[in-house]
């Protein structure tokens, strides 16, 4: 490396001569005729060596060297001079001068004097260097040291809070099972964002990251950067939480709960960043079987094929599924009896208020309305559902729609089982029509006349209704689809209305038939049909004489109709009848009549008109009286329409 | 003095066969179609004997009964009870004989006679 040289004399000819000279011996060389001049190229050039001659005008050469050790120690001096003269040597070197060359300048002489000077700059910057690298090296080991110490802490914290929830974590297993599923994930990290100490779970599921950036273990690309709960605890120096992505060795994703807490403050400074990260990959599994299994039960709830309802204690509907509310309407914060039966108080022998008593599970069978008005048998079982003290909350019924079974079973019930049902209704009428034959033969025996009168009376009575029994049986056990033949619908309510007619003047009840001109025809089953309309107008007969509420009672009988179809309606103001008995007056073997009932002739009487595709509704209020009203269709032949409206 | 005997049964020609038959026995009777008709003539009349149907259209026999105990007179006549229910013939546990319809004619004769004596 080529020294920086000034060269400063005041004869033009010596600084030309000696410039070149230096210049040829490899220096980098300025020039400066006086001191003055000198300092200011020292000023400006800071070079490494300075060749002066001592005799000059203004300021000499020792005044110049003086000054330029007294400002810039370190810039060696070389003084040459005229004169080899002892005392100015000695001056010289006190002033700290380098050298001392006379003149004439020896080229060798000064070349040498040079290579000393060159070689205690280079000694000196060497030794500079060392210093400096010596001082570096220091603070860097001792840096180190101070490092090390704090991740040394940083690390006896981990391990200690590591111990701590180690400890805790067993507490809590003897208690609660999945502590040892919601593993821990600790980790500090320094100021530079490195991870500085890990605890052995961490290493285990997300690989050893100590040395490695701080966000190497989050698996969302956006905080794999400085926007991480770690840079960003760094950086507000305030915990945080947050739900993250940590990416397993395995390459899988788990979620977590991070916690970032700034430890080691020092001067408002973060030295250290705790991360806790709570893996909740089993919770959120649990929540997420937790929601399949509550779905799937709503699913089940909602699309089983019965009628779910859960109530308290007070009858008052906590929950129903769908096809409860589709049928009935929403049970929700209505009563059961109201939204199921229609009823104004809880009904007789309630399943449910059975088990909220015993706990057990019970069971009913019972005919409810839909809320378009369609009747259907029900089978409800009741079921407890219990708290966790095991107390009885609510209780959970379940109604099966049991209509169809009830229809296939009443059809495949023996004539026995029928007779059964209906023993007391055949005893009452064999006790009469005995009595009547004991009647009539003792009356002969007596020759009472009045007596053999009513015997005979009384048989008749009797023998019409055990021959309508008899009917009822056949038509049940034999059920057949109607015969039908085309017949004037006039001339047919005409004759219905005369079989009834005699009865109701017999006990005093004031019958009317309206029925109008031009009917037309249609085509029934005559003697099904007359049958059931028949049965009707004697219950409506039979309601009028049961009831002692009014003074007079009437049964109208009122036939009309359009192109479509045939009407006939059949009122009575006898005793009507409530809610529940409606519901149950077309059911098999239901009577309201005790003895005289068999429970068969609403039942068939209904059965006749749905066979000849009608429809057949009452209307009825207690204590007011029912109305029954039947629709049939003409069912008519192309030809026999015609003749129909015709007429 | 014939002893008099109610029949208390809503089915007409079930009544006046029984009301016949005793007469034929040498009974006095008197026919109550209901619960209401009956307590009206135990009013006015006295009686040695009833028959009761179990089903009225006003009232069952055990509320018939239970009127009764409410008046002060169960137990001052002999109750007997005629039903096609046999399921129910123990419901008026006063009753001093049970007849399942239909009657067996000779048995209820029999019956009576030895209770009246």
């Amino acid at each position: 490396m080529a020294l920086n040289l000034l060269l400063v004399d005041d004869e033009e000819g010596i600084r030309r001569f000696l410039g070149m000279l230096l210049k040829d011996l490899g220096y980098a060389v300025r020039v400066a005729s006086d001191g003055a001049g000198a300092l200011e190229a020292i000023d400006s050039a800071q070079p490494d060596l300075v060749l002066t001659d001592i005799k000059m005008p203004r300021m000499d050469g020792i005044e110049l060297l003086k000054r330029i050790k007294s400002r810039w120690p370190e810039i060696e001096v070389i003084m040459i001079s005229g004169h080899g003269d002892l005392d100015l040597v000695i001056q010289c070197l006190q002033h700290q001068a380098t050298d001392f060359v006379t003149k004439p300048v020896n080229e060798d002489i000064l070349d040498a004097a040079l290579r000393r000077v060159a070689e205690k700059i280079e000694l000196r910057r060497k030794l500079s260097e060392y210093t400096q690298n010596l001082e570096r090296l220091i603070k860097e080991k001792s840096d180190r040291v101070v490092e090390l110490e704090r991740q040394m802490a940083a690390s006896q914290v981990v391990d200690a809070l590591c111990q701590a929830l180690q400890n805790l974590s067993d507490e809590m297993r003897e208690e609660a099972g999945y502590n040892a599923d919601m593993p821990c994930y600790i980790a500090v990290h320094n100021r530079l964002f490195e991870v500085v100490s890990t605890n052995r779970l961490y290493r285990e599921r997300l690989g050893d990251k100590r040395g490695r950036c701080s966000w190497e273990a989050y698996a969302d690309p956006a905080r794999r950067g400085f926007d991480n709960p770690v840079c960003l605890t760094f950086k507000s120096g305030k915990a945080r939480r947050s739900r993250e992505m940590l990416l397993a060795l395995t390459g899988e994703q788990l979620p977590a709960v991070v916690y970032t807490t700034p430890i080691g403050c020092k001067e408002d400074r973060v030295e250290l960043v705790l991360e806790m990260a709570v893996d909740v990959s089993e919770i959120s599994r649990l929540q997420e079987e937790l929601w399949l299994t509550q779905q799937k039960y709503q699913d089940l709830f909602d699309e089983t094929p019965c009628y779910i309802v859960v109530r308290d204690k007070d009858y008052l509907i906590k929950a129903n599924n769908r096809l409860f509310t589709r049928d009935f309407g929403d049970g929700v914060g209505r009563n059961c009896y109201s939204a199921f039966r229609h009823r104004t108080e809880p009904c007789p022998e309630c399943p449910v208020s059975r088990t909220f008593e015993d706990g057990e599970p019970h069971h009913k069978e019972s005919v409810v309305s839909t809320r378009d008005g369609r009747e259907m048998n029900i089978l409800t079982w009741s079921t407890p559902i219990h708290n966790t003290e095991g107390e009885i909350v609510e209780v959970m019924e379940l109604s099966t729609d049991i209509t169809e079974i009830r229809k296939l079973q009443d059809h495949l019930t023996s004539l026995g089982l029928m007779l059964g049902s209906m023993s007391h209704g055949v005893k009452g009428m064999l006790t009469a029509l005995e009595g009547g034959v004991y009647r009539l033969e003792s009356g002969l025996a007596k020759n009472d006349m009045t007596r053999v009168g009513g015997a005979t009376e009384s048989i008749k009575v009797l023998v019409n209704r055990i021959r309508n029994l008899v009917l009822n049986v056949l038509y049940y056990a034999k059920s057949r689809e109607p015969e039908r033949e085309e017949l004037d619908v006039a001339e047919f309510g005409r004759m219905v209305a005369g079989i009834v007619e005699p009865r109701a003047q017999r006990e005093k009840i004031v019958f009317s038939a309206a029925i109008g001109e031009g009917l037309g025809r249609f085509a029934v089953d005559s003697g099904n049909l007359s049958a059931a309309l028949v049965n009707i107008m004697e219950n409506a007969i039979d309601a009028c004489t049961a009831d002692s509420g009014k003074d007079s009672h009437t049964v109208a009988l009122r036939v009309d109709g359009d192109e479509r179809e045939v009407r006939f309606e059949i009122t009575d103001n006898g005793l009507g009848m409530d809610r529940e008995t409606k519901e149950k007056a077309f059911t098999l073997f239901f009577s309201s009549k005790g003895l005289k009932g068999t429970g068969l002739g609403l039942f068939i009487a209904s059965d006749v008109i749905t066979k000849h595709g009608g429809a057949i509704r009452l209307e009825s209020e207690r204590g007011q009286g029912t109305s029954f009203s039947i629709r049939l269709p003409r069912n008519l032949s192309a030809a026999g329409a015609e003749a129909g409206t015709a007429n | 003095m014939p002893k008099r005997i109610l029949v208390i049964d809503d089915d007409e020609h079930v009544s006046s066969y029984l009301s016949d038959l005793l007469g034929d026995a040498g009974y006095e009777t008197d026919v109550a179609a209901n619960g209401q008709q009956a307590l009206a003539l135990l009013e006015k009349k006295r009686f040695d004997l009833m028959t009761l149907d179990l089903e009225m259209p006003d009232m069952t026999g055990p509320k018939f009964n239970k009127v009764l105990k409410r008046q002060g007179r169960s137990g001052d006549i002999p109750i007997v009870v005629i039903t096609g229910h046999m399921g129910l013939k123990y419901v008026i546990p006063n009753a001093v004989a049970e007849f399942d319809k239909p009657i067996d004619r000779e048995a209820l004769l029999a019956k009576v006679k030895e209770i009246l004596g």
